[in-house]
């Protein structure tokens, strides 16, 4: 006959098995506390590029209509034609695009928004996308910003964890150089392409939001002298200009890293439920 | 058979209806030609003899989105800020003629410009119990130079010169032409000129109508604060 078990070590075990369930339970619930380097907004961007995407900004949108451009079209329509048009030929080309607006939203995308959109990409250019009536051809421009003493603000920050935050309204000066590069790489393919070109700095949001290599492409009219004036809702001027884009972006991909071939990469397949 | 009596009062009430779209559109033309004759003749200061004078504008070019000097020949008021005004509307007037390489609507664009010495300090905490002055008087408050830094804004950070504040007009504002380079050559176009005809001129701030405003129409940005060596000197020919 089995002596029984007295009552008390019944309690005990009870107890001691809710409190270790207990424990198990919330070390699961609970969020590890992050390193103080993993707090704060630069640390985020220590993760390593993502060097088949690009982030294409069709810009305004919703109640931003932009620059009237004809009778009937204002520029939130036209950059957003246009992104479509850039996102397949750079889809082509072997890129991932991530486009931040894929139709007119009904309340305001504000810049801030879009460029936290951006960021959190970690992509290896961002284009913002204009247009305009006035000028000629394609107008590059990178952010006015001078270029950060430091190199990197994600590099000193590793090196010395006592770093100073980056303010939001010049998170691009760590990528000025890199933005200048490709401001020079996109200059060269729409050299080569036989489009009027003006290239330059200018203070235009949210490109000095971006932590990101970025320039804003603004297209214009094609005037050539002795010619009749292309419009810039012309198809074919619209996709020489993609060409010329993909181009300059296979260029900066080297350039980006140049340990690595500038040949473009195989093509890879979209995610699940195409890009953006 | 409609009764006399509505007829009558059709016709009566139609009648009213012209006869108050006529007093109406009557007083409208009054009222604007009263408001433009103030505008344009009621005179605000006494006319001062300014000696002719040989300034820089820099004026830009839409076509290759270059800015290039010219000289003219123009009198300017001594007062400071009234030649800096002066200064600029002259500029946009230059952009409003019809052979204008970067063209802008006619009309007046600038409604003040204000110069002021840099660094910009905090004023000295007041005393408790003491109030505040407001006014003109409140400029004459102590400055708190034993305790720079206060204030984190970027413009009161330890620079020599002067911040001048350009006061744009909101009609100019919205009637400019929309785009990244139009309007950037706008404010470059005014950068420079502010720069080559004031040199202690280190920083710009743009407002309209006398509120901060995010872009000029819609692309360059007016919230900053505009460095104008660094702003100046960015401009690059291009490089196909």
């Amino acid at each position: 006959m089995p002596s029984p078990t007295p009552a008390p070590l019944l309690v005990i075990a009870a107890l001691a098995v809710a409190a270790s369930s207990t424990l198990v339970a919330k070390s699961q619930l609970t969020p590890r506390r992050p390193a103080p380097s993993q707090s704060q907004p630069q640390a985020q961007a220590a993760s390593p590029i993502n060097r088949a995407l690009i982030v294409l900004d069709p810009a305004h949108g919703g109640p931003d209509a932009g620059a009237p451009l004809g009778d009937q079209l204002v520029e939130k329509d036209f950059t957003l034609a246009f992104a479509l048009r850039l996102r397949a030929a750079l889809q082509t080309a072997g890129f991932t695009v991530l486009t931040l607006r894929d139709s007119d939203p009904t309340v305001a995308f504000p810049t801030d928004q879009r460029a936290e959109i951006a960021n959190r990409s970690r992509a290896l250019a961002c284009l913002v996308l204009h247009a305009t009536a006035t000028g000629s051809g394609v107008h590059v421009y990178a952010s006015t910003l001078q270029a950060a003493d430091a190199p990197d603000p994600v590099v000193s920050a590793r090196v010395n964890e006592a770093f100073e935050p980056v303010p939001w309204d010049r998170a691009q000066a760590g990528s000025v150089r890199q933005s200048l590069q490709l401001e020079k790489d996109v200059a060269a393919a729409v050299g080569v392409a036989n489009l009027p070109l003006i290239a330059g700095r200018a203070s235009v949001r949210p490109l000095d939001n971006l932590t990101c290599p970025a320039v804003a492409v603004e297209l214009a009219p094609l005037i050539a002298d002795g010619q009749d004036t292309v419009p810039i809702t012309d198809a074919g001027y619209q996709q020489h200009v993609a060409n010329a884009l993909t181009r300059a972006l296979l260029t900066w991909r080297g350039h980006a890293d140049p340990a690595l071939p500038a040949r473009p990469s195989p093509p890879e397949r979209p995610p699940v439920g195409g890009s953006r | 058979m409609i009764p006399r009596y509505q007829r009558i009062l059709f016709w009566g009430l139609l009648g009213g209806i012209v006869a108050m779209a006529l007093v109406l559109l009557r007083g409208c033309e009054q009222a604007r030609e009263r408001l433009t004759r103030h505008r344009d003749e009621t005179p605000l200061a006494a006319p001062t003899l300014s000696p002719t004078e040989t300034v820089t504008l820099l004026l830009a070019k839409d076509s290759d989105g270059s800015i290039t000097p010219f000289d003219r020949d123009i009198a300017l008021p001594a007062e400071p800020t009234s030649r800096a005004r002066a200064l600029l509307t002259r500029l946009i007037v230059e952009y409003s003629g019809n052979d204008s390489t970067h063209p802008l609507e006619s009309g007046p664009a600038v409604d003040d410009v204000f110069l002021l010495d840099l660094p910009l300090r905090p004023p000295k905490p007041l005393p408790p119990g003491a109030e505040a002055k407001t006014g003109p008087d409140a400029a004459a408050l102590p400055l708190a130079a034993d305790q720079p830094g206060k204030l984190q804004s970027s413009y009161l950070q330890d620079f020599s010169g002067q911040l001048a504040i350009v006061n744009l007009r909101g009609t100019f504002a919205d009637h400019h032409p929309s785009g990244i380079e139009p309007e950037s050559l706008t404010v470059q176009s005014i950068l420079a000129t502010l720069h080559a005809n004031f040199p202690r001129i280190r920083q710009v701030r743009f407002l309209v109508d006398g509120q901060p405003r995010e872009t000029l129409n819609g692309h360059a940005d007016l919230l900053r604060v505009y460095p104008i060596d660094a702003t100046t000197a960015s401009r690059e020919e291009p490089q196909p």
